[in-house]
This record gives C-alpha cells, sequence and structure tokens, in this order.
C-alpha cells in the first residue's frame, strides 16, 4: 500500500516538508543576524488551498499527438515552498540588518512544534491503520 | 535531507562568530601592543564583517567572513617621555582598541553563537522525531 495515495498522509507529509524548509529559511536568517544590509525572510504560509490544490498532480493528461503539451506534473509536486522577504520587522540596525533574534528564535521554535505535532499525527494515523488491520495495540 | 541544511547553515554561522570572537580575542590581547620606534605604529584594531553567501553545493545561502579589516580610527596618545616610541612631544601612540567596545562586540557574538546552537538542537529534536516513526 502507497502511504502518499491517502489524502491526510500526502497532505501531512506536505506539511512536514514546508516545516523542514522553513527551518532552514529561519537557521539562514539566525546564521546572518550581524550580516550588514540582511533581510529576514520567511515562507509563504501553507493553507488548507495549498495543500488540497496540487494533491492530484498525479493524473496528468496522455499526450495522443507530438503536437500536445503534458502540464509538467512531476514539476508542480516538487517541494520547494516560496520564500519572501519579511515585511514587518522589528528594528534595522545601523548596518542595514533587520533581523530580530529573539522573533527568529521563536518562530523555529514554533516550526519544531509545529513539527513534532505533524509527527505524532502520522503516527497516530498509521497506528489507527494497523488497529484496522488487527495488529494494533 | 534538508534538516542537514539546517544543521549546516547554522554550522556556518557559529563558525564565522567564532572568527569574531578569535579576532576580538586579537584585539583585547593587542590593546597595549605599542610600536617600538617613534615612527612605528601601535596595533591596529581588526574588524570582521559578514556576508551572505550562496553555496553551490548545498544550495542555501550561508553566512561567511568576508574581509577582517583594519579600523582606520586615529590613534590614542599618552604622555610618556621615557618609552623608546616616544615623539618629540614626549607622547606614544596608543592602540586604537577600546575594551568596552570589544566586551560588548563579545557578549553579541556570543549571543549569536547561542541562538546558532538553539537551531541545531531544535533540528536535531525535528530529525529524531521522523527517525522515531519507524518504530
Amino acid at each position: 500500500m502507497d502511504l502518499s495515495q491517502l489524502p491526510i498522509f500526502s497532505s501531512m507529509t506536505k506539511r512536514m516538508s514546508w516545516l523542514t524548509q522553513r527551518q532552514a529559511v529561519l537557521a539562514q536568517n539566525i546564521a546572518n543576524a550581524d550580516t550588514p544590509d540582511y533581510k529576514p525572510r520567511d515562507l509563504k504560509p501553507l493553507d488548507f488551498k495549498n495543500i488540497v490544490r496540487n494533491y492530484h498532480a498525479g493524473l496528468a493528461a496522455t499526450a495522443t499527438h507530438a503536437g500536445h503539451l503534458s502540464p509538467s506534473g512531476s514539476a508542480r509536486t516538487t517541494t520547494t515552498f516560496q520564500e519572501i522577504v519579511q515585511k514587518d520587522t522589528h528594528e534595522t540596525t545601523l548596518s542595514g540588518n533587520a533581523v530580530a533574534l529573539e522573533e527568529q528564535m521563536m518562530k523555529a521554535a514554533e516550526t519544531s512544534m509545529a513539527y513534532e505535532m505533524t509527527v505524532n499525527l502520522y503516527r497516530k494515523h498509521i497506528s489507527m491503520i494497523k488497529t484496522a488491520l488487527g495488529r494494533g495495540n | 535531507m534538508d534538516l542537514m541544511k539546517v544543521i549546516q547553515i547554522a554550522a556556518a554561522g557559529m563558525q564565522a562568530q567564532g572568527t569574531r570572537v578569535r579576532i576580538i580575542a586579537e584585539n583585547i590581547a593587542n590593546a597595549d601592543s605599542l610600536a617600538e620606534t617613534p615612527d612605528g605604529d601601535p596595533y591596529r584594531r581588526k574588524i570582521v564583517t559578514f556576508q551572505n553567501l550562496l553555496d553551490r553545493e548545498l544550495g542555501v545561502n550561508k553566512v561567511s567572513v568576508k574581509r577582517i579589516r583594519l579600523d582606520m580610527s586615529d590613534f590614542g596618545k599618552r604622555f610618556d617621555p621615557q618609552h623608546p616610541a616616544a615623539d618629540a612631544d614626549g607622547y606614544v601612540k596608543t592602540p586604537n582598541v577600546k575594551s568596552l567596545l570589544e566586551v560588548m562586540d563579545m557578549r553579541q557574538a556570543q549571543r549569536s553563537y547561542q541562538a546558532n546552537l538553539g537551531v541545531i538542537t531544535l533540528s536535531k529534536r525535528m530529525i529524531g522525531q521522523t527517525i522515531d516513526l519507524l518504530r
């Protein structure tokens, strides 16, 4: 059984890769907390519409003619999310750096917590499937 | 895995801050390094500048030390006619290192280092949780 065929698992996987990428962006912000002219970045929030929209990306139209263009299904399922430069920054130092370390640390902790929650949900659903199979505990 | 990238970004940040602390240590250690002759210059304070650079191997932007520059501000002066480096008026040029400034800078570097360390801890926890899914 392919777990990624189940909507709940594919959306949780997506959420996890979003959180992972966000953590990378936040790590970059924190590492650059003293770099002149550096502006903090963040990922575009992952909303429900975003999760659902690309769900059936696997169903591509069949090209029966050489002139048919195929929608790039693989490109739509890639796990890169849009990066944005954070607009509402707290303070900018004289060197032009706008990273507030506390804010970024808070976001990193928040991301870690959300990740933990998603992982636990994932595990819970797996155990529910196991229960359905009659091997649960 | 992306979370390994996170760790490498944070590690690069720690490395940059480490270089900064090294330079600060040099400055503080040389706060009293005077010249030997009247026309010589005493120790000149060093400054570290950072930059955000794309690491092509990882495909992420990492922080790195851009350049270690010399602080070209004026030297201090101290009246000490006995000193071999004293000029005709009896003044000796002292290094342009201000200990208070250096200590403050060091605290800031320490704070940034700690923040990077925090990111590594968080990422490690996330990786651990993912691995725990196998159980």
